[in-house]
């Protein structure tokens, strides 16, 4: 049924343009100070509105770590709760995120004056 | 939640994670901090069931860490045989690695060419070599050169040479190139 499917065809297409932002999105957030998978999930999904699922965070999180993007280190905290991995960006990250944000700000406003070309003739 | 008194469901699915992960060196980092994750998740109140589904199927979630790990692994050593590899596994899913493997196929089979006509012509020169003629052109072995003159003459061995040193960087370039482009692409 149509009415069925769109929601699902919508979480699809948000699902792809959410891939491509991930990691720009997620190099944003490390950029203000270390966090943890469970913390960094719940904020991209609350402040950034990115719905990534925890299959896809450690993943991602893995490969720049593995990229020298980012670096992590275990800590327990004061609280006595188990420990946690923390990822914070290296200098290599912070390139990276400057390089990615500058191609993002250009590529969305070309983009935007596209999108509204017929608006403002 | 100590490992003790992990959910059911919860420590079978770790196992089956544990077990996928087995080739990956980093294993029990990664199971640790999965398990770290599921435990926060079900004590602010997912249920376990909740808190799986966000994992998908163990294997599956697995499988995410062993590509990436096979893909920059070979990638850093850029070693040929392990980018290859990396390559094939990946022809049914990607076009970039169908048509990069293809690639690398047609060029192996020119350098393989190439050399088995230079070896063949040390023992039969009559027969080997880069031939023209009336409707022939062609570099291997030619049955009847009557109808054909041969070109290259002794220079088949460093023209050999010379096809298989291109197509040896010619391939490492393609297998570079598809690798990062199917990276890129994650």
């Amino acid at each position: 049924m149509t009415g069925e499917e769109r929601p699902d065809s919508a979480n699809g297409r948000r699902a792809q343009l959410l891939k491509g932002v991930a990691e720009l999105a997620l190099l944003s957030l490390l950029g203000e100070r270390p966090q943890y998978g469970l913390e960094i999930l719940e904020r991209l999904r609350g402040e950034a509105g990115v719905e990534l699922a925890a299959g896809t965070i450690y993943p991602l999180l893995h490969r720049l770590e593995r990229g020298k993007l980012t670096r992590a280190e275990w800590r327990i905290e004061d609280d006595g709760a188990r420990p946690r991995k923390y990822y914070a960006l290296t200098d290599l990250g912070r390139e990276e995120l400057a390089s990615q944000l500058v191609e993002w700000r250009r590529l969305a406003k070309a983009l935007n004056a596209f999108l509204d070309r017929r608006r403002t003739k | 939640m100590s490992a003790q008194d992990e959910d059911p469901e919860v420590g079978r699915w770790l196992n089956r994670l544990n077990w996928a992960l087995a080739s990956a060196a980093d294993r029990e980092d990664i199971v640790e901090e999965t398990r770290g994750h599921l435990a926060e998740s079900i004590a602010g109140g997912l249920s376990p069931r909740d808190a799986l589904a966000s994992f998908g199927a163990a294997e599956t979630y697995a499988r995410r860490f062993l590509d990436d790990i096979e893909l920059s692994g070979a990638l850093g050593s850029q070693r040929s045989g392990a980018m290859l590899s990396v390559l094939a596994r990946r022809v049914h899913t990607s076009l970039v690695a169908a048509g990069g493997f293809a690639l690398v196929v047609v060029l192996a089979a020119c350098a393989f060419a190439a050399a088995l006509t230079a070896i063949v012509k040390i023992f039969d020169p009559a027969h080997a070599g880069m031939w023209v003629g009336r409707g022939i052109f062609m570099i291997g072995v030619l049955s009847d050169p009557s109808h054909a003159h041969e070109l290259l003459g002794n220079w088949i061995f460093p023209a050999a040479a010379l096809v298989v040193a291109l197509a040896w960087i010619l391939g490492r370039l393609v297998l570079l190139w598809s690798l990062r482009r199917i990276a890129r692409a994650r």
